[in-house]
C-alpha cells in the first residue's frame, strides 16, 4: 500500500475572525491520483488548493504533504516542499513582459540554473504544448489557449509531483477545455498527481475521473 | 547536435522589468542627494585645507612687540630683540618693522595724516620661523626677559579660534551630511515600499513557483543598485562641475576684493585631487547605500507579507 501525498486530519480554515470556511477535512489523496475539485463559487476551492500550496496555514487541523507534517516544517523546508508541487491559476498569471520561453523557464531560473542548462527542456516542454512556435512572443499576444498552455508548462517544468489547478479552463472555449484536461491527463499519466478544481460538471461527465466535491465547508468525494 | 537547432537567444529579460520601479524619480532624487552630498563634502573640504593653510601660515611667524619704556632707547631694544630672535634655534630671519609700518598699521585705528612723531608707539619685530616644530619659543620667551618692555606673541589664540571655526564647519557639513543620507534612505524606502506594492503580482508569482525571499529580494536590488549608480554619477559629476565652475567664476568674474573676501574662507576654490576623489567616493556610496536599504525593505515586506 502506498503512502498518500497528501493527508488532512480535521483541517480547519477562517480568516481572521470570520466564519470557518473549511471545517474537519479528513482525506487522504494517493500519489498519481487525478482528482476533480468541484464545488459552488464560494465553497472554498481556492483556499483548499492554496492550503496543499503552503501559502496558508489550517487555522486547526494538521495537513501532511509527501508523509510530513507542514506545520512542522521551516521556512527554509516550506520552500523546498512548495518546488514539488505545480499550479496553474484560471487568470493564467504569466508575467507580461516575459516572452513565453521566459515564463515557462521562470522555475528554472529560481533555482539558479543557467539558460544553456534549461533551454533544450524548455523549448522541448513547449513543443509538446503546442507552442514551439510561440516561445518568443509575450503572454499579450498570446490567446487564452495559448496563455494557459504557457502557464501549464511553467507549473510543470520543474517535474512537481502535484500539480494543483484552480479553475484553469475558466478562460477558454469548451472546446480547448476539453484539450487542457486532456494535456492534465497526459501529465497524470506521467505520475503527477493533479487536482483540478472546476466548476465545469461537463468535464466531470467526459473524464473518468475522481471527484471531491467541497459542500458547507466539508469535503464529499465521488465519481 | 540538439542544441545546434534551437533558437540562439539573447541574455534573460530582468524579472523585475526596469520601468516598473519609480525609476526616473527615484534617479533624479538620488541625484540632488548625491550632489548635496558633494557639494556639502567639497565644502568642508576646502573650508578645512583653507584653515589648515592659514593655520600653518600664521604659526610660521611669531611677533615681538616692544612696547615704550621710560628710560629705554627703543632703537637699541628693537636691535637686541631681532639679535636675540635670530640667535634662537628655528628661526628663520627676524626683522624689525620700520616706524613708517608702524603707523600704517594704526591707520585703521587712529586714521591717515597724524604725526606720530611726538609720541612713541609700541614696536613690533616679525620671526619668521623655519619649521615652527622645532622653533625653540620658550628659549626666545626667556631671554626675551633682558629686554625691557618686550613681549611674545605666538598667535597661539588666533589659531585656536581658526581651529574652533573649522572644526565647527566640518561638523556641520559632516551633520548635514548625516540628514542626506537619512532623507535618502526615507526616500528609498518610500520608493521601495511603492515599486513592491506596483510589483505585487511578480512577488506572488514568484512565491508560488517557489522562489525564495532572498532571490525576489535580489532581483529587486539589482534594479535598486542600477538606480543609485545611475544618480549617484549624475549627481557626483554635477558636484564636480559646481566646484570647477564656482573656481572659475571666483577668479574670472567676481571683482578682486569679493575674490579676495571668498578666498579667506575657501582658499582658491581648488578641490584638488583628494577632494574630487572624496565626491567622486560618495557615488558608490550612495548606490550601496541603495542597494542596501531596498533590499532591507524588500526583506521586510516579503517576510510580512508571507
Amino acid at each position: 500500500m502506498r503512502n498518500p501525498v497528501i493527508e488532512f486530519s480535521n483541517v480547519g480554515l477562517r480568516y481572521g475572525h470570520g466564519p470557518e470556511i473549511l471545517r474537519d477535512l479528513t482525506f487522504k489523496i494517493d500519489p498519481g491520483s487525478f482528482h476533480f475539485l468541484t464545488g459552488p463559487s464560494g465553497s472554498g476551492k481556492t483556499s483548499l488548493l492554496r492550503l496543499l500550496l503552503l501559502s496558508l496555514r489550517p487555522t486547526r487541523g494538521k495537513v501532511s504533504l509527501f508523509g510530513k507534517d507542514v506545520s512542522a516544517l521551516d521556512q527554509d523546508s516550506l520552500l523546498q516542499m512548495r518546488r514539488h508541487i505545480g499550479i496553474v491559476f484560471q487568470e493564467f498569471r504569466l508575467l507580461e513582459h516575459l516572452t513565453t520561453f521566459e515564463n515557462v523557464a521562470l522555475p528554472l531560473r529560481v533555482l539558479g540554473q543557467n539558460e544553456s542548462a534549461y533551454r533544450a527542456n524548455v523549448t522541448e516542454l513547449l513543443d509538446w504544448v503546442g507552442l514551439g512556435e510561440r516561445m518568443d512572443a509575450l503572454p499579450a499576444l498570446l490567446s487564452g489557449g495559448e496563455k494557459q498552455r504557457a502557464a501549464i508548462a511553467r507549473a510543470v517544468i520543474g517535474r512537481p509531483d502535484i500539480l494543483l489547478a484552480d479553475e484553469p479552463t475558466g478562460n477558454v472555449d469548451p472546446e480547448l477545455s476539453l484539450r487542457l484536461v486532456r494535456l492534465f491527463a497526459e501529465l497524470n499519466k506521467m505520475g503527477t498527481t493533479i487536482i483540478l478544481a472546476t466548476h465545469e460538471l461537463e468535464l466531470l461527465e467526459k473524464f473518468d475521473f475522481p471527484h471531491m466535491e467541497l459542500r458547507d465547508g466539508q469535503v464529499v468525494f465521488g465519481g | 547536435m540538439v542544441d545546434l537547432k534551437l533558437p540562439q537567444r539573447n541574455r534573460s529579460t530582468p524579472i523585475v522589468p526596469e520601468r516598473s520601479v519609480a525609476g526616473r524619480t527615484l534617479v533624479l532624487l538620488i541625484a540632488i542627494m548625491t550632489f548635496l552630498s558633494g557639494v556639502t563634502l567639497g565644502g568642508v573640504v576646502l573650508v578645512q585645507k583653507s584653515a589648515i593653510a592659514w593655520s600653518s601660515d600664521v604659526g610660521r611667524e611669531v611677533t615681538i612687540q616692544i612696547r615704550p619704556v621710560e628710560g629705554e632707547v627703543m632703537e637699541s631694544n628693537l636691535r637686541t630683540a631681532v639679535a636675540l630672535a635670530e640667535q634662537t634655534p628655528g628661526v628663520e630671519s627676524a626683522r624689525a618693522l620700520t616706524m613708517e609700518e608702524s603707523v600704517r598699521l594704526l591707520e585703521p585705528w587712529l586714521g591717515s595724516g597724524l604725526d606720530l612723531g611726538a609720541i612713541e608707539i609700541p614696536r613690533l619685530v616679525v620671526v619668521q620661523l623655519g619649521d615652527p616644530a622645532e622653533a625653540d619659543i620658550p628659549k626666545l620667551e626667556r631671554d626675551l626677559a633682558a629686554v625691557k618692555g618686550a613681549t611674545l606673541d605666538t598667535h597661539a589664540a588666533w589659531r585656536q579660534q581658526l581651529n574652533v571655526m573649522a572644526g565647527t564647519i566640518v561638523i556641520s557639513g559632516l551633520l548635514v551630511l548625516t540628514l542626506i543620507v537619512v532623507a535618502t534612505v526615507l526616500a528609498i524606502i518610500f520608493a521601495t515600499r511603492g515599486t513592491m506594492a506596483s510589483n505585487r503580482e511578480i512577488v506572488d508569482v514568484l512565491h508560488f513557483i517557489g522562489a525564495s525571499n532572498s532571490f525576489i529580494a535580489g532581483e529587486f536590488q539589482g534594479r535598486f543598485l542600477s538606480i543609485g549608480f545611475r544618480g549617484g554619477i549624475f549627481g557626483g559629476l554635477a558636484a564636480i562641475l559646481f566646484f570647477v565652475f564656482v573656481a572659475f567664476a571666483v577668479s574670472g568674474v567676481l571683482p578682486n576684493e569679493a575674490s579676495q573676501q571668498l578666498g579667506v574662507i575657501f582658499g582658491r576654490f581648488s578641490l584638488g585631487f583628494d577632494g574630487i576623489l572624496g565626491i567622486a567616493a560618495v557615488v558608490p556610496v550612495i548606490a550601496a547605500l541603495t542597494a542596501i536599504t531596498s533590499r532591507l525593505t524588500v526583506r521586510r515586506f516579503l517576510s510580512q507579507a508571507s
